[in-house]
């Protein structure tokens, strides 16, 4: 088994004549909570979507937990969660029917235990009866992470997860990841725009830029390569900007 | 399999608790209900005009030589069939198009195809679904159809009628269905669901009304209100003897109808309720020789539907952006 | 140009680079010049039936096709007015009014000089002269086609009526379109704007005149005027209460009026009446749309 969760080779998505993704090679240790950064447009969501199979790469190779995104679809989708940064339910089914409906198209042979823990994962204990209609933002995005952890995966893709939530929201979402990569040992793969989040959740980043990877270290490095800087975000924007010390 | 069967279950369950489905099917009900109550009163309008007219004519001490008006139950049942053929068939589109549009639109799609679903247990879990949803509503239909005939038509059924209202249910299951999967693959094809929505409402007008009234139209009998040849004064028999010299004229229109998927449900659908004079009151052996060719057809639609459906619901061209 | 006029223009422009609309007024426009082939086909083969019939002799009616008016090969129209006029004419609506809320420009709008009601009057203004153009070009067909088929060009009373029927077809349009903003406006989804309308024209077209008159579905989409509703026994209550509201059988009434059907008989006046009112109504609605309803939040 390696040891890598997400390893990418090259890889590389076009949409007609616009280059999306270009060459990307990327190194993801398991355990690891990784923060993909970059500007609107960077290429971000494509790479989240091709690692989540939802989208083919144009070229190169990426795998995770060991499987090949093409060759060994099915097995990456056993290994992973996702959580889309607008995440959406059927608003006519109670949050543990939905649950149950994931549950069972992820192969959970029980589905109702590993909703208890997932819910109770994710602080949510004693919603499960309650309609998708009546949750608020906050409340959806819990709900999210709790349908993508449903089956234990090895690697967790959350597609902007802060992106609307309130800083009491903001707190409580960290507060899961962090406990989901420390007590169940999940990678977390996580793109987003709030610096200051990724301080406190991250242990290493990468900065896409135009499609390419620009940089990649763990958070102690990088805050520590760039004493010149204040915070990470100036480091982000020195880096962005092309002017690496 | 397992996810097919997930599949489709969840899709029942969101589908019941639809308001604007359960609207629908309610409203499909009472329009039919309605036919049918129109039909007996209308029934019962004819029957007391001859019971009048008998009076009258006993009054003023003329014989009796017109026949009472004939009860037969099931072409009670023209009208309510022919809010099927139009207005169910349109209800199937938009609810073949809603099996689609919600996934895409909540974006549900993502967190489904991030499961390991073999490749058409997508589709194959709504067009399980939707056949599942026509066939409790088809059911439900012709039963408060049939109350409907027994209480306010006050209409005597028979064992082969009950026969023939089971055969005409299920030639309604097969169209119903053919529709919801048609809009489903045009839904799942195109890119904004609500473009498929349009492209199968297009389909349904084609379909369902303009060639069906196209070859309506053409017929030389409607040309005149109460028909060409009633108001000649020509009977049946001549007038078979006459359309005999214009059978190339009538296989080209018979063509044109059967272009239409709608005139091969409503066929057979007819001659087994007996509706068409023709088959009425004949033996089910000899309404089958006679319509078999139609329902076979209905059966080739759906299963061209069912194929589209399960074609186009699958991962790459549901989730295909560019 | 006023706000107004600018509003008027901009609905012209989104309304004709839309391309379902645009689908269903090809099959609209095309059928509209089919009409008067399918009617002299239908003719020709009357006419050599009863010379048939009249050869062995089998009737000694008169051919009650011996002189049919040129305007007889419109009547095929009246129907496709009725089905995909009507449905093009919802749909317009429909996206008429979902593309601010798509596109959420709404809030956009709104904080302009426009009032809700002008900006909303303006839509329908757009709208009415883009279908104008439509039946303009569909009535244009359409004597080009009759002239096609008869081998010479109607008279002048007979384009006349022509002209009028088209011009009542635009009224009777614009109340679909009406309808079709209304609910574009205040539906909660694409789905359910365009579910409600359609579901209100089935029921306008199919299952008022059945309640009224015991007329089945299919029949009422020959183009032959129906024999006189049978008012006796429930009907005649049934009758009075639903034929009013029985909005395409007063258009089909008045159509049969204008194009000289034999059949048809009375006056316009009364169909003229409820088309008009409804229209009057639909508008009404549609411009009396609050601020809040427009800026309502779609839910797909």
């Amino acid at each position: 088994m390696t040891d890598m969760a997400i390893e990418t080779s090259a890889l590389a998505k076009t949409y007609g004549s616009k280059q999306a993704l270009e060459a990307l090679s990327l190194e993801v240790p398991r355990g690891e909570i990784f923060g993909l950064l970059g500007h609107n447009g960077a290429g971000k969501t494509t790479t989240v979507n091709i690692l989540t199979t939802l989208l083919p790469a144009s070229s190169g190779t990426a795998r995770i937990a060991g499987h090949d995104v093409t060759t060994g679809a099915d097995r990456v989708r056993r290994s992973i969660g996702y959580l889309p940064e607008n995440v959406h339910f059927y608003d006519n089914l109670t949050l543990t029917e939905n649950l149950t409906f994931f549950a069972r198209l992820s192969g959970v042979p029980d589905p109702a235990a590993r909703i208890a823990a997932a819910l109770e994962a994710v602080d949510f204990t004693g919603h499960g009866q309650e309609k998708m209609s009546s949750f608020s933002k906050g409340m959806r995005q819990r709900a999210g992470i709790a349908q993508a952890i449903l089956h234990e995966p090895a690697v967790l893709f959350l597609d902007e997860p802060t992106s609307g939530l309130d800083p009491q929201g903001v707190a409580k979402l960290r507060e899961i990841i962090i406990s989901l990569n420390q007590s169940l040992g999940m990678t977390v793969f996580m793109n987003t725009h709030l610096l200051a989040e990724v301080t406190k959740t991250c242990t290493s980043i990468g900065i896409l830029s135009s499609g390419r990877l620009i940089y990649q270290n763990s958070v102690a490095a990088t805050l520590g390569a760039f004493p010149d800087q204040a915070s990470l975000e100036d480091i982000y924007l020195h880096i962005e900007a092309g002017t690496p010390s | 399999m397992t996810s097919l069967i997930t599949l489709c279950g969840k899709e029942l369950r969101d589908l019941s608790r639809n308001r604007s489905v359960r609207l629908l099917i309610l409203f499909l009900a009472v329009v039919v209900v309605l036919s049918v109550l129109v039909a007996a009163a209308d029934f019962r309008t004819k029957t007391a005009d001859y019971t009048s007219y008998l009076a009258a004519l006993k009054a003023s001490g003329g014989a009796v030589n017109a026949p009472p008006p004939d009860l037969f139950p099931l072409q009670m049942l023209r009208a309510g069939m022919e809010y099927l053929e139009i207005v169910g068939s349109l209800f199937a589109v938009i609810l073949g198009y809603g099996l689609i549009a919600k996934e895409k639109n909540n974006g549900t799609l993502e967190l489904l195809f991030t499961r390991p679903l073999a490749r058409h247990s997508f589709a194959a879990g709504k067009i399980l679904a939707a056949l599942i949803i026509w066939t409790a509503v088809t059911a439900a239909l012709f039963a408060v159809i049939t109350a409907a005939l027994l209480i306010a038509g006050n209409a005597p059924l028979t064992g082969t009628d009950f026969i023939r209202l089971i055969i005409a249910a299920g030639h309604t299951i097969i169209y119903l269905t053919l529709w919801s999967l048609a809009a489903l693959a045009l839904a799942a094809l195109t890119r904004a669901p609500a473009t498929g929505l349009v492209l199968a409402l297009v389909l349904w007008l084609v379909v369902v009304l303009v060639i069906p009234q196209i070859g309506d139209t053409m017929d030389p009998d409607n040309q005149i209100p109460g028909g060409l040849f009633a108001s000649l004064q020509i009977d049946k028999a001549h007038e078979h003897a006459v359309m005999a010299n214009f059978t190339g004229y009538e296989t080209s229109r018979d063509l044109i109808e059967q272009a239409s998927l709608t005139k091969q449900y409503e066929r057979p659908l007819f001659a087994w309720l007996g509706i068409k004079d023709q088959y009425n009151q004949q033996s089910p052996a000899f309404v089958w020789a006679g319509t078999f060719n139609h329902t076979l057809w209905l059966l080739a639609g759906f299963a061209a539907a069912a194929a589209a459906a399960l074609l186009a619901g699958t991962r790459d061209k549901l989730l295909r952006k560019a | 140009m006023s706000p107004w006029a600018a509003a008027v223009g901009h609905e012209l422009r989104s309304a004709g680079r839309e391309r379902l609309p645009q689908l269903l007024l090809m099959i609209f426009i095309g059928m509209s010049a089919a009409s008067a082939f399918i009617g002299s086909a239908a003719k020709a083969t009357v006419t050599e039936v009863y010379n048939s019939a009249a050869g062995q002799g089998l009737t000694n009616a008169a051919n009650p096709f011996g002189n049919v008016p040129p305007l007889y090969y419109a009547r095929n129209t009246v129907i496709y007015i009725l089905l995909i006029g009507a449905l093009l004419a919802i749909v317009i609506g429909v996206q008429s009014a979902m593309r601010d809320r798509r596109a959420r420009t709404i809030d956009l709008v709104l904080t302009r000089l426009l009032s809700p009601a002008g900006y909303l009057g303006a839509k329908m203004t757009g709208i009415g002269l883009g279908l104008l153009a439509v039946l303009g070009a569909s009535a244009l067909i359409s004597v080009v086609c009759i002239s096609a088929v008869t081998g010479s060009i109607p008279a002048p009373d007979q384009l006349l009526r022509l002209l009028a029927l088209f011009g009542v077809a635009w009224l009777f349009l614009l109340f679909f379109v009406a309808l079709g903003t209304l609910s574009g406006l205040h539906a909660s989804s694409y789905t359910t704007a365009l579910l409600v309308p359609i579901v209100i024209w089935s029921v306008i077209i199919f299952v008022l005149p059945l309640l009224g008159t015991a007329a089945h579905p299919v029949s009422l989409l020959n183009p032959v005027t129906p024999p006189a509703a049978p008012l006796t026994g429930i009907f005649a209550l049934t009758g009075s209460l639903t034929g009013p509201l029985s909005l395409g059988e007063q258009f089909k009434h008045v159509a049969a009026i204008l194009l000289k059907d034999p059949q048809a008989t009375g006056t316009m006046t009364g169909g003229i009446t409820v088309i008009l009112a409804f229209l009057a109504a639909g508008i009404s609605a549609v411009v009396l749309t609050g601020r809040t309803s427009m800026r309502k939040e779609l839910h797909d």
